[in-house]
């Protein structure tokens, strides 16, 4: 147990915070303290030149190994510079799932090909992923996957046709991982296999969903006659299902440490609302915004305690990390429109409203995406205490 | 950076847990809680034997050398057994108190880390007036009307007001001291008022005076909430493993009632608050090991009191609900622990109060 940051630690971190303002400035300006697609006036094309600008400095890949093209910073120093960027202005990471989530996968389960063929364009900046996983059928019970993949022996290519609903981001990535049913007539979680898809091609459509923010980062991704190459299944084909929860596993990753950095900012932002409008004189928002800081810092300190633990091991506390920062947010979204109090109801033009109100309003999918919070206690009753399935 | 527990620190953890299983199970908590006073003096024996009393107090001060972390592993399992000493009253808080005051307090101090003496703080005073005599002495007239652990005590430390309304602390043998043992719901935690009629003390017995002594008091005050929330997180972690062992075995509808997700849910949602709980305790007795500013020890102490009471309290009110009947009866434990959290949850005062310290914190100062 170790909570005193180490001189080179502290020294390490000033490097961070002083690359950030270095350049997230000038024509980056816009993107500070953009959450992402989806948030007004964010730009697609300024966004990936960020990221490209990151990759140039080594800031991607922090925690693959060395031989795969990263830094692999002791786990300290990815805890930092997590902080650093959001504490700094830094934007939603557009290449967030190829490097948080393909790419350790890739880096456990791919072949030497594809870790040669996709790592790079991930570190660069310069090629990102979508995840193909829930279907109009398959959210909570994702082994219900219908979304079918067959091997055109002709062309050695697989074939994909279905559907896959609630994928972020897909109108501005360039790839997708799809679970797709390859073993006709298997059902539940065999004869699966995780797919590298092209996603722009011909066999395959993208819709944007409105969301009730009114932004829409989400998509439908319809497959008809879609096509990849016959190498590019992740794993073995019909072990889909075993891949595809052991990237989700890496979800609960350092960046989750820079999602709270994110949270401090969203918290920070209720308290100067409060102090600006006087609902910090009233009793009762003084002790939800009391309790919101304290629960955050106890968010960090479980954090701490996950990321600590040894490497593939899931001790209880791991199970209930989820629900603990989706439920902790979505009540921040609730304190955040209650301090706006009637204002909360108007759109001004105000940044910082606007910001109060999508987190209001956005807060409500934390609890739902990633494994909804009926799916959580499920899943803590069972694996981590051990109760009958 | 990491907050997860060193080997010794585990070992600290497993062999506490052990022990107490052996020498506190049920019946013999509910022995101590039935008797005369409700202290289990065999107990506390050991206890001191084992230099737990001392865990945190420095080599110099003949303790362990080790840190509130270790301090909350033990509290923790004191709590886990509902187990009747002083062990808050007088390792977490009073030698806290007697470590930030005056050298008049060090015989005192080395009692309490020797585990030799019971020490226990009267904080709230209804009326507590202490006036300087000539030969510098005291004359204390008041009363405490609510001290837990009093009633075990060899020495009190007794807060009070002299003439100019700035706060005084002075120090007696219990045995000077009128005290009312009080009936409490919480057999596991007696407590008694206390009353002083012209008590005289020497000089000496005042340990530390006016501005010096509120930022003492609340340094211990703070300190101290962190072993109270180590503690609470002990009886939420009971609670939950008592519901676990018995909705594995009760039956009903031919299967038994943990198969249920009604039940379940609730179980996992104990186990959310228990880990958060965790995780706020052990941080904040990291940060405590740290030495640090004042503003920074009272956040984390509250954030670890709060989150820790509420698991308490949600985990009793489950732990009774999901036993059904049997949770309602005087037999089963569940009652004991729904009890010890509440009288837990205002032991330091009234947690609003210590949040609103918190929401001061965050909004009043200037930005």
């Amino acid at each position: 147990m170790n909570l005193v940051e180490s001189r080179e630690e502290g020294e390490f971190r000033a490097q961070v915070q002083a690359w950030m303002r270095e350049h997230l400035r000038g024509d980056f300006e816009p993107l500070r303290g953009c959450h992402g697609p989806g948030t007004p006036g964010f730009d697609v094309a300024l966004a990936k030149r960020w990221e490209q600008t990151l990759a140039s400095a080594g800031w991607v890949g922090i925690g693959w190994p060395r031989e795969v093209g990263g830094t692999d910073l002791p786990l300290g120093r990815q805890i930092i510079f997590h902080e650093e960027y959001v504490r700094g202005g830094g934007p939603g990471r557009l290449g967030h799932i190829g490097e948080q989530l393909l790419a350790p996968t890739l880096i456990d389960h791919g072949t030497p090909e594809q870790k040669a063929r996709f790592l790079p364009g991930i570190r660069a900046g310069t090629e990102y992923w979508a995840q193909g996983y829930s279907e109009p059928g398959a959210g909570s019970d994702l082994a219900n996957v219908r979304t079918r993949a067959r091997r055109d022996a002709a062309s050695d290519e697989w074939l994909i046709d279905g559907q896959k609903v609630w994928t972020s981001w897909a109108q501005e990535s360039d790839w997708i991982f799809v679970l797709a049913r390859s073993e006709e007539g298997s059902v539940r979680h065999q004869g699966l296999t995780l797919l590298l898809v092209p996603l722009h091609q011909p066999g395959i459509e993208i819709r944007p969903i409105r969301q009730m923010t009114g932004s829409a980062e989400f998509n439908e991704v319809f497959f008809d006659g879609a096509r990849t190459e016959g190498s590019l299944h992740l794993g073995a084909p019909g072990q889909g299902w075993k891949v595809a929860m052991a990237l989700l596993g890496y979800e609960r990753g350092v960046s989750t440490l820079g999602q709270q950095a994110q949270f401090r900012h969203e918290l920070d932002l209720v308290i100067a609302a409060a102090r600006a409008n006087g609902a910090a004189r009233d009793p009762v928002l003084r002790q939800r915004i009391a309790e919101a800081a304290m629960g955050l810092a106890t968010l960090r300190f479980h954090a701490l305690r996950v990321l600590g633990a040894a490497a593939g091991a899931m001790p209880r506390e791991a199970w209930t990390a989820k629900y603990a920062w989706s439920n902790w947010r979505r009540d921040l979204g609730r304190l955040a429109i209650d301090v706006l109090g009637a204002a909360g109801d108007v759109v001004n033009g105000d940044a910082d409203r606007a910001r109060l109100q999508q987190l209001w309003l956005g807060s409500r999918a934390d609890t739902i995406y990633a494994g909804t919070n009926e799916i959580q206690l499920n899943l803590i009753a069972e694996r981590a205490l051990g109760m009958p399935r | 950076m990491d907050l997860v527990l060193n080997d010794d620190q585990q070992l600290i953890a497993e062999t506490a847990a052990d022990f107490l299983a052996e020498v506190c199970d049920s019946r013999a908590m509910r022995a101590a809680a039935d008797s005369a006073d409700g202290f289990d003096r065999a107990l506390w024996r050991r206890i001191g034997e084992m230099g737990w009393c001392g865990v945190q107090a420095s080599e110099h001060e003949g303790g362990l050398g080790l840190g509130w972390v270790e301090l909350a592993l033990l509290q923790e399992q004191l709590g886990r057994r509902l187990a009747c000493v002083p062990y808050f009253d007088s390792v977490a808080l009073a030698a806290s108190l007697l470590r930030r005051v005056g050298t008049n307090g060090a015989g005192l101090l080395a009692e309490a880390t020797a585990g030799t003496a019971v020490v226990v703080v009267a904080l709230e005073a209804t009326d507590g007036v202490a006036r300087q005599l000539a030969d510098g002495g005291w004359r204390l007239d008041g009363c405490w009307p609510q001290v837990p652990a009093a009633g075990w005590a060899d020495h009190l430390l007794l807060c009070a007001r002299d003439a100019n309304e700035a706060p005084v602390l002075l120090a007696t043998a219990t045995a000077r001291v009128r005290i009312r043992p009080l009936h409490t719901i919480d057999a596991t935690r007696r407590s008694a008022e206390l009353h002083a009629d012209g008590l005289t003390l020497p000089a000496d017995a005042c340990l530390s005076r006016g501005a010096a002594l509120e930022p003492a008091l609340q340094g211990a005050r703070d300190l101290a909430a962190i072993a109270l929330a180590a503690e609470q997180l002990g009886v939420a972690q009971q609670c939950l493993d008592l519901t676990l062992a018995h909705t594995a075995q009760r039956v009903q509808f031919g299967q038994a009632i943990a198969g249920f997700q009604a039940v379940k849910h609730r179980c996992a949602q104990m186990l959310v608050m228990i880990e958060a709980a965790r995780s706020a305790v052990y941080g904040a007795a990291a940060v405590a090991d740290t030495d640090p500013d004042p503003a920074t020890l009272a956040f984390h102490a509250t954030q670890a009191l709060c989150a820790a009471t509420e698991a308490a309290q949600f985990g009793a009110q489950e732990a009774i609900q999901l036993h059904g009947g049997v949770g309602f009866t005087w037999e089963y434990d569940v009652q004991l622990y729904f009890k010890r959290a509440q009288a837990a949850s205002v032991r330091l005062g009234a947690l609003s109060r210590w949040r609103e310290r918190i929401a001061a914190q965050l909004l009043d100062s200037l930005p």
